[in-house]
């Protein structure tokens, strides 16, 4: 009989009725009861109850039952000393999809993919497919996960940008109509094209660009689809099923896989655009930006792999790891930890992480400090809504799955998976019988009671003892609930050797012994007790609390070697008596002071008195210069600086592939820059957006944008974009001549016409037209060079000879905008006067040229000659080495062409300054300016000058001895990690082990494919 | 078949070269006739410190005298009161005259099929009519040395002054000098298959080269023992290094790389000199054992490794000086190697004098090529040297107004200087 008040629910609020109830105590043939009786049950995270029953019927869950009187109908399983866990959940895996996406005929270039089915005009987008059609459940594949303890898994094929709806299911073998939990779970995003052969996107921010494009694309499709008029009308719009997955995707969540902390805060930035929150496959280095993460509120899942150490028993390879990768090998177990600390809800998978080793690593995130309770959801509750089954699985409440792990011992301790469930099916890890064998018996001979201890080690140990006396057994072996020995008895007047056979019955053994004379007698064995983990899961629980990981490494701002213990604030600072190049018309001002406060720069004169608590630099001797301004670079950017598969990929943004980590920020600081244009590259006429940033070292990629700074777009000319020096297989794509260049501008120039001319037309249109035709779709491509004819967006175009020079200024004045910047622009010279008729201007390398054949006419004397024209001139780097002494380069037109001091200054301060539209805020020391400072030993135009001190928004970001410090602490953490590792005896990589993906240096004409990592560039 | 397609490709140099006109129109200078007397001039001796109001007296190509007030009856005077004496540059390490412009490949000739190649020399393709020199002439230096790139044994290099009509009258005489490029991947893959491959191919290179000096070595005792030795002209090539009168330049500059030079250098007792030499001053004790010399090329260059301090390679040099390796500064480069004396002047910042900067790109760089009669100012030098208007070292103010190369005042006209002329006009 049971007492209804017994059976509780799991979480003890579901009170069940009588008559559900009621199912229980009818007996049913159909019916399959099974009470595990006597376990610690996780009911879920943080809720156990002990030594209770888990009922099951059939596939599901039927109750908990707290003080084990089961129903008759069950049957039982005693779980003495075991404890059961909810089944766990991946929530991202390719699990039994059984598809290949068909394989392209083309061969590369691929411009354009083959159409099949209404797809998507990229093969890298398969929004379209719902996996749960191809799923075909694969026993052996599975066993990779029920070994871990996993039960169900969230599945889809794995390729490509948009992957297309998941499946969760269950891991048990049948067919799928029965494993399948929920056929359409969630959108599979990345940023990799997969196996797609086409060769668009070829960069990161050519992926982002394709995302934006899709969703747009996407929303745009939803409105417009189901117009009235969208088959009779001239604007019909083509089927498109990608587009039309895609049109409930807010109803869906997105599972977005990345390969970089960097790309996790990318992707959640680009779909915050469309108010979209994902779950992201995570890294394991979260801790470095946790911060953002939080900010930007998504979740996580993690695959559980921890790095072995960087081989440094070799001092050789030692010295080139980064110090990153050292503190990373120590902190990577804290980091699921760190993502608990702050609230940031993650799962496990087992994807991407070594799968015999992965409860290893579990276990080591739980010594750095994991609590259990979250180790445990981010196995079972977390990953439950991950895949859309948390009604149905992740705990073990009434009426979910019967999908389970029975454990001996505390998984996240020392315990060990006997079986994992699958919708009430058991398949065994390991044998629980031989666990159940184990413990002391009491066991009577001719009345002698002896103590049969059986203890299960590697192997199976049984010893006999009475009293003081030890009998030794041997050939001890079980198998199938049967266990025999020999011993020798004569102590209890037995001689000879006497055998024993005992069957496992319940708690009994019961068998008989033959001795030496051939006689069987019946022998009882009784358990005395029990051999269970006494342990108290609970109290152990609040242990852990305690556990304190002490690290020898630093986490900074940027987490690499020369960043920020904390971010640098604004100071309120004097610098009295300095030489002040004011790069205004003020000119080179002596001893004078200048006081900076709340970012800007306060007061400019002599005599000035300190405010309270103002730092006081006495600058006498030094020159003080407003921060050097790059109007050309490629520094901290990632996954390519080239979007070159097509000839107009205006659509791409620099912006959106910020690296805040890059080193060459803090040694771009060092030489005394503070504003910087990151430019797309030069591989094709119309290039990606750019992006001018300040040099705050440490800050995050958002704020490292400049966003005061005019929009501005790369374009290019020349060699490049004839893709001159790519190889004979660039045979194909217009132009190739600077014929077709000139056409190619104006083209699409025309269609950017058009474009914006239809939605005016459509704009116009009354309420009533606009629900019947189609409106025109958002080109991103398209607006960005509308932005460019109507002034919105500056051209900095890369350009060298004359007659292409000449040709885009005619294309210019034919469609109305100024060019604001021509880049490299070395022949600028010989056109300087229609430049300046013009009113553009030049940026222009110092002393570059011979390095191929359009810049054999380059001279020294260009900056002189377009100055002298009335051409606002400016000395870039485009290189992230020279860009470190561009004080220098400067100093060149003075050597070359007798240029003014006065000029040459200018030349990297204010005229780059004016030409990315912040001249407003920057490039001059003017009172109200920005304080963005360089404080100099030396004139500033001498190859003697080192930049001593380096203000950004009156925040110090280097300074020459803090820097001797950094360097020293750099070089001693190193060797603390370094001898961390080599005494703590832990794995190191291999020698002959590939090393860490590193980028190469970005270069205009790099031209790397961001997805098989392969890349060149000639200059 | 195949000398069928050489004579085609040929001629489409041959056109190319016209239609642009790869050839500087400047007329060397003739010999020198008659006696100079330079005047009130600070001489930078870049050997025995500098003379203020210095006087300098050159004939047939040489200094004849060097000091203070100076008389001579016959020799035209020159007064050079404010004006700055430097003894002419030494570029070490270039491939002036090799490569014209590198992305045309029709008009580069610095690097050959093949991975030990002893016998190749610069001198039978240096083209003095490259329109790069007098550019790199422009800014002081008079001398270079011209190396062949590549990967392992490359080929020798040679020594040339920056006005001649051809290889003929260019070329300097100096001992023997073999370019070895030490193997290194050049760009680690990520990808381990891909790296397993680079790796074998790594150690396979290690290997040639160590089987390329074995071989020579052969010859060598082959050769000793009878010196009709037949055999083959690449080893016969690598003698004067086992003989002990060529130097080895090994191109190196991670630490492992410079101590397996030089364990090959003391296995066979090399003259051996480390060019680029990045780690140079790790290695410094073992340097100095076995008397070697560095070139440092990478004055301009990032820190070669992620972590290592931001001007890391701006004080190289003055580590080399602290650790007492003889050194000279270079640029590895064509048309950029008019940048030597700024790259020189680069490390004056960072631990070196002026003076010692001096010294390493004049009397140290003639010092690593054995030169005893360039690189300084002293009796008996040739008189190649350069007159500026201020400090050689610093852009913002040393304008080289006057060169001359063994007593010949060079024209300092170039390609820039004369588009230049030509587009004031416009």
């Amino acid at each position: 009989m049971i007492n209804i008040n017994k059976v509780i629910s799991a979480s003890a609020l579901v009170v069940m009725s009588s008559s559900s109830f009621a199912s229980v105590l009818t007996p049913n043939a159909n019916n399959k009861l099974t009470a595990l009786t006597h376990a610690n049950i996780f009911v879920a995270p943080g809720k156990v109850v002990k030594n209770a029953t888990l009922l099951v019927e059939n596939d599901r869950v039927k109750a908990i039952i707290e003080d084990n009187d089961i129903p008759q109908a069950a049957l039982e399983i005693d779980l003495s000393g075991y404890t059961i866990y909810p089944g766990f959940i991946d929530p991202y895996t390719q699990y039994g999809i059984d598809y290949s996406f068909p394989e392209t005929k083309q061969t590369k270039p691929i411009y354009f993919n083959d159409r099949i089915g209404g797809n998507a005009s990229n093969d890298a987008i398969h929004a379209e497919k719902e996996w749960f059609s191809y799923i075909k459940p694969d026993a052996k594949s599975a066993k990779t996960w029920i070994n871990n303890g996993f039960t169900s898994v969230q599945s889809a094929k794995l390729d490509g940008i948009f992957r297309g709806r998941g499946v969760s299911l269950s891991l048990e073998n049948d067919i799928p109509n029965k494993v399948i939990y929920q056929a359409r779970s969630h959108q599979f995003m990345s940023f990799n094209k997969g196996s797609s052969k086409q060769d668009y996107p070829g960069s990161l921010m050519g992926s982002i660009a394709l995302i934006r494009q899709t969703l747009s694309d996407a929303k745009w499709y939803k409105e417009n689809y189901n117009k009235p008029g969208t088959l009779s009308q001239p604007n019909e719009i083509e089927f498109n099923a990608a587009y039309e997955k895609l049109g409930n995707l807010h109803k869906q969540h997105i599972i977005f896989e990345t390969t970089s902390l960097n790309n996790q805060l990318r992707a959640a930035r680009e779909l915050a655009e469309f108010d979209l929150t994902p779950t992201i496959v995570g890294t394991g280095n979260e801790y470095s930006r946790i911060n953002e993460i939080k900010a930007l509120n998504y979740s996580i899942i993690l695959p559980l792999k921890f790095p072995d150490a960087p081989n440094v028993a070799d001092s050789d390879s030692a010295k080139d790891v980064k110090l990153a990768e050292l503190r990373h090998w120590e902190r990577a177990s804290s980091n699921p930890a760190a993502l608990a600390k702050a609230d940031i809800s993650f799962a496990f998978t087992l994807s991407g992480s070594n799968q015999k080793e992965f409860w290893k690593a579990l276990r080591k995130a739980v010594n750095a400090g994991l609590s259990k309770q979250d180790a445990l959801a981010a196995l079972t509750t977390n990953p439950a809504e991950m895949a859309n089954i948390s009604d149905i699985a992740g705990k073990l409440e009434p009426g979910y799955k019967a999908d389970f792990v029975i454990s001996k011992g505390d998984l996240f301790d020392n315990g060990k998976i006997y079986s994992v469930w699958l919708q009430g099916n058991e398949t065994q890890i390991h044998d629980r019988s031989l666990d159940n064998l184990a413990g002391n018996y009491q066991l009577t001979l001719n009345q002698i009671d002896f103590d049969l201890g059986l203890e299960k080690g590697t192997k199976l140990d049984a010893s006999l003892s009475s009293g003081e006396q030890q009998i030794e057994l041997d050939k001890v072996k079980y198998d199938n609930e049967r266990l025999t020995f020999i011993a020798d008895l004569s102590g209890a007047d037995y001689q000879g050797v006497t055998r024993f056979v005992l069957w496992l019955d319940g708690k009994e053994l019961t068998g008989r012994m033959e001795t030496a004379d051939g006689t069987e007698y019946p022998v009882t064995a009784k358990r005395i007790k029990l051999d269970t983990d006494s342990e108290n899961l609970t109290s152990k629980n609040s242990q852990d609390s305690d556990k304190k990981t002490s690290f020898v490494s630093k986490t900074t701002h940027p987490n690499v070697a020369f960043g920020f213990d904390a971010l640098p604030e604004q100071e309120t600072v004097l610098i009295k008596n300095a030489t002040v190049w004011t790069s205004e018309k003020s000119g080179i001002l002596k001893n004078t002071d200048v006081l900076i406060k709340n970012g800007e720069i306060d007061e400019i004169g002599q005599g000035l008195k300190a405010p309270r608590k103002a730092i006081v630099i006495d600058a006498t001797g030094k020159h003080l210069t407003a921060g050097i301004v790059d109007e050309h670079s490629h520094i901290a950017i990632n996954g390519g600086v080239n979007e070159a598969t097509h000839a107009v990929t205006s659509e791409v943004r620099i912006g959106d592939v910020l690296n805040p980590d890059d080193v060459n920020i803090y040694r771009a600081l060092a030489g005394g820059v503070t504003t910087v244009q990151l430019l797309h590259g030069s591989a094709n006429p119309i290039g990606g957006q750019a992006q001018t940033i300040k040099l705050r070292w440490g800050d995050t990629a958002e704020e490292l944008k400049f966003k005061e700074a005019n929009p501005s777009i790369k374009f290019a000319l020349g060699e490049n974009v004839k893709q001159t020096h790519w190889g004979e297989k660039f045979s194909r794509r217009f132009p190739k001549s600077r014929m077709g260049v000139d056409a190619l501008f104006r083209e699409t120039m025309d269609s950017a016409l058009e474009y914006e001319q239809a939605k005016k037309d459509y704009d116009d249109l009354r309420r009533s037209s606009k629900r019947k035709i189609v409106a025109p779709r958002k080109d991103y491509r398209l607006e960005a060079v509308n932005q460019v004819i109507n002034g919105e967006r500056d051209v900095h175009i890369h350009s060298y000879v004359a007659s292409e020079i000449l040709m885009f200024l005619k294309v210019a004045d034919a469609y109305g905008f100024t060019v604001k910047a021509f880049t490299h622009i070395l022949e600028g010279y010989k056109v300087a006067d229609e430049m300046a008729k013009h009113g553009t201007s030049a940026s222009t390398f110092s002393d570059w040229w011979a390095y191929k054949f359009e810049v054999y006419d380059a001279i020294p004397q260009n900056t002189c000659l377009m100055t002298e024209k009335g051409v606002l001139t400016s000395v870039n780097s485009d290189d992230r080495e020279m860009m470190r002494r561009l004080n220098q380069e400067a100093a060149k037109s003075m050597f070359y062409c007798d240029m003014s001091e006065i000029d040459a200054w200018n030349m990297v301060t204010i005229n780059p300054a004016k030409q990315l539209g912040v001249d407003k805020y920057v490039g001059s020391i003017k009172q109200g300016k920005q304080a963005d400072l360089a404080l100099w030993s030396h004139n500033p135009l001498s190859v003697y000058a080192k930049a001593e001190k380096v203000w950004v928004d009156g925040k110090r970001y280097f300074d020459i001895e803090i820097d001797k410090q950094k360097q020293q602490q750099v070089a001693t953490e190193r060797q603390a990690l370094i001898q961390k590792i080599l005494t703590s005896g832990t794995k190191m990589k291999q020698k002959s082990e590939a090393p860490i993906f590193k980028e190469p240096e970005w270069h205009c004409d790099t031209l790397f494919h961001a997805w098989d990592k392969s890349h060149n560039h000639s200059h | 078949m195949k000398k069928h397609l050489l004579t085609i490709s040929l001629l489409s140099v041959a056109s190319m070269i016209s239609a642009a006109a790869f050839a500087s129109d400047i007329v060397p200078a003739a010999t020198q006739k008659q006696a100079v007397l330079l005047q009130n001039a600070t001489i930078h001796t870049a050997a025995n410190g500098v003379i203020e109001n210095g006087d300098m007296l050159f004939n047939n190509g040489r200094i004849v005298e060097i000091g203070q007030d100076l008389n001579s009856n016959s020799a035209k005077i020159i007064d050079l009161t404010g004006k700055h004496v430097y003894p002419g540059l030494v570029a070490l390490s270039t491939s002036l005259g090799l490569v014209e412009v590198n992305a045309v490949k029709e008009s580069v000739d610095n690097r050959e099929v093949g991975f030990v190649n002893p016998q190749l020399s610069p001198a039978v393709a240096y083209n003095a009519d490259s329109e790069i020199i007098p550019t790199v002439r422009r800014n002081g230096i008079t001398y270079a040395q011209v190396i062949p790139t590549g990967n392992g044994i490359a080929g020798q290099s040679i020594v040339v002054n920056l006005d001649a009509w051809n290889i003929d009258d260019a070329l300097v005489k100096t001992g023997p000098q073999m370019n070895l490029y030490w193997p290194s991947i050049r760009w680690a893959s990520s990808d381990p298959t891909v790296y397993k491959k680079q790796l074998e191919s790594l150690n396979k290179q290690i290997n040639e080269v160590h089987q390329a000096f074995e071989n020579g070595y052969r010859y060598y005792l082959s050769y000793k023992a009878d010196h009709d030795v037949k055999g083959n002209k690449a080893l016969a090539s690598m003698l004067p290094l086992f003989e002990g009168k060529g130097q080895l330049y090994v191109h190196a500059n991670k630490q492992k790389q410079i101590e397996q030079a030089i364990a090959i250098a003391r296995k066979y007792k090399f003259k051996l000199v480390i060019v680029g030499g990045y780690d140079a001053w790790r290695v410094a004790t073992s340097l100095n054992e076995i008397g070697a010399k560095v070139i440092y090329t990478n004055v301009f260059s990032l820190p070669q490794r992620n972590d290592d301090p931001v001007d890391q390679a701006f004080k190289v040099p003055s580590l080399l000086k602290q650790a007492g390796v003889p050194f000279a500064l270079a640029i590895k480069a064509d048309w950029n190697t008019r940048n030597l004396p700024f790259a020189a002047g680069q490390t004056v910042s960072h631990g070196l004098s002026k003076e010692e900067a001096l010294k390493s790109i004049t009397a140290d760089a003639a010092n690593i090529l054995n030169l005893k009669d360039i690189g300084s100012l002293q009796k008996g030098y040739k008189a190649s040297f350069i007159i500026t208007e201020g400090d050689i070292l610093d852009q913002a103010s040393g304008k080289v107004e006057q060169l001359y190369i063994d007593g010949r005042k060079v024209d300092l006209n170039n390609r820039h200087n004369q588009l230049y002329q030509k587009y004031l006009k416009r």
